[in-house]
């Protein structure tokens, strides 16, 4: 890893008025007893890359079906876009298809095409009659045509989901969440399986699409350093609390929780800690 | 063999015992009617040809009932098996419509068409719609079973895009159960002609009704015609359906696998 600066955060004590997400004091448990989050507090600005690191179990895919409304917190609020989200409240549910959601299963329909499944995510824009047929508009077929194109399957729109790669798969979830058109992009170690290479390119992929369409993008990762390479913000889950809210800027590591300079091998410890 | 097992294994033979003096089961009785076995076949090695054109017709006529019976059935099953799955509904919807279902399988398909018999007289159509019930109970059973079978990360990926639940159904339900599906209507196809068959034993229509009138009376020759023509079909039926397995289900199985890793 190259040598990073620690310096303390300069816009710490600054309240953007513009925080897409807002986490406050959000305990979540599987059972009565023990709690997969605890108090985590977490805002993010709208069109950050926001990425969210620790180990297997620490809580990092609980925290974003907390934000996609498909679990509830025990205890604390949670704001996506100023709405609690929650899958069986109306509100919330007219605003999911806002949210790109991308498992770390991917999730995709094995039985159908590229083209088919990359068309799901622009189901909520259909209305009953064309949604009881199953026809998409020929507008929305171009769109996904362009994003098939976008990922880089050209020529495997009609191949089925189950005869692809692990690389090409997740071209397809990531196609299938922008063709929702989304402001926000949550994704669950989608990279973490892959090698090197395909990873940095699946990660060049969405931090394009990102900038070109203005998301906020939160990505749940394995890799600290993959998440320094591409995030503006890395927070670091351990035992479902956050230790550590980490910025880059420039060659500098900023740490946004404390706003104090961070000791580097505390830091180097964080980094190993959240690797395996 | 630990004590535990001899005591289990004594309580069975016991019981099957007592259940064979109850209901009269004497293997003596087999025994002793096994000449009578040899009559009947020696009788029905004599058979007559000319009944083979009649023999056919009755069994196109029974293919013909249990197609109809088949598409028929799956088309009435697939949303009820829908309305059954407990992944896609509330309790207060899958609880009717699974008692309904099981009652509906209750009787076999015989019963059935003795019921359709005394409602639409005797004939096909009463065989048609008896084999119609047991394909809607079975069908939604089997299916409905492989709708809650079906990998649940799709499913839950797709519900958070915020769709309906028609829309979940048309485009993540059904093409995961599809494989399923083609493998379920073969299945009942193929049962269904075998059911069809002694359909005709209560009167409604197909080759079991000449089939059961020849053992009346005492024509072995002319029924063997028609059982032979029965077990032709029957295989036939087998075969293609083999076929078609292959050609569509075992090839989307084994992409499967290939991916699995």
């Amino acid at each position: 890893m190259k040598q990073i600066q620690m310096t303390k955060n300069p816009s710490f004590s600054l309240i953007s008025t513009n925080k897409i997400i807002q986490l406050n004091d959000v305990w979540t448990s599987y059972d009565s007893k023990t709690f997969a989050l605890e108090g985590i507090d977490m805002s993010i600005d709208r069109g950050t890359n926001y990425a969210i690191v620790g180990k297997s179990g620490s809580g990092k895919s609980t925290l974003l079906k907390l934000l996609n409304g498909m679990m509830i917190p025990s205890k604390g609020t949670i704001k996506v876009d100023y709405v609690t989200p929650n899958m069986n409240d109306k509100k919330f549910k007219k605003m999911m298809h806002t949210i790109g959601y991308i498992p770390q299963s991917l999730g995709l329909v094995k039985n159908i095409t590229v083209l088919d499944n990359i068309l799901i995510g622009a189901l909520p824009r259909l209305n009953k009659l064309q949604s009881l047929l199953k026809q998409f508009p020929e507008s929305e077929i171009k769109e996904a045509k362009r994003l098939i194109e976008l990922v880089g399957l050209d020529g495997k729109e009609t191949r089925k989901a189950y005869m692809l790669s692990g690389g090409e798969k997740r071209r397809v979830a990531i196609a299938r969440a922008l063709m929702q058109k989304p402001t926000i992009l949550l994704a669950d170690e989608i990279v973490s399986e892959l090698d090197h290479v395909t990873a940095r390119e699946i990660m060049d992929l969405i931090v394009d699409a990102q900038k070109k369409m203005n998301l906020t993008a939160i990505m749940v990762h394995h890799d600290i350093q993959l998440a320094l390479e591409y995030a503006n913000r890395v927070a670091v889950i351990k035992e479902g609390q956050k230790i550590l809210e980490i910025g880059v800027e420039g060659d500098n590591i900023v740490d946004f929780q404390t706003g104090d300079m961070t000791n580097a091998e505390i830091m180097e410890m964080h980094f190993d800690d959240s690797k395996k | 063999m630990t004590p535990k097992n001899n005591i289990v294994i004594g309580i069975i033979v016991a019981l099957l015992v007592i259940a064979s003096y109850n209901i009269d089961a004497n293997p003596l009785d087999f025994a002793e009617g096994i000449p009578n076995l040899a009559i009947i076949l020696e009788e029905m090695i004599a058979v007559e040809p000319k009944y083979i054109p009649t023999a056919l017709w009755a069994m196109f006529e029974t293919i013909q009932m249990a197609f109809i019976g088949t598409v028929v059935g799956v088309v009435i099953a697939l949303p009820l098996s829908m309305l059954a799955a407990r992944n896609l509904n509330s309790k207060f919807v899958y609880a009717p419509i699974r008692a309904l279902l099981a009652a509906i399988r209750t009787f076999p398909s015989i019963l059935w068409a003795i019921l359709f018999v005394i409602m639409v007289g005797l004939g096909p159509f009463a065989g048609v719609l008896a084999v119609i019930m047991y394909t809607v109970g079975f069908v939604a059973k089997l299916q409905y079973e492989s709708i809650e079978a079906i990998d649940s990360d799709p499913v839950d990926a797709v519900s958070s895009i915020g769709v309906s639940k028609w829309q979940l159904i048309r485009c993540v339900v059904i093409p995961e159960s599809a494989p399923h599906l083609l493998s379920q209507i073969l299945y009942m196809f193929d049962y269904n002609v075998r059911q069809t068959s002694i359909l005709g034993l209560v009167g409604a229509g197909g080759i079991g009704f000449y089939i059961i009138n020849y053992i009346k009376f005492f024509e072995y020759g002319k029924a063997a015609i028609f059982m032979l023509v029965v077990l032709v079909a029957v295989l036939i039926i087998d075969w293609v359906s083999v076929k078609i397995r292959d050609k569509f289900i075992m090839k989307t199985q084994h992409g499967m696998e290939v991916t699995t890793k």
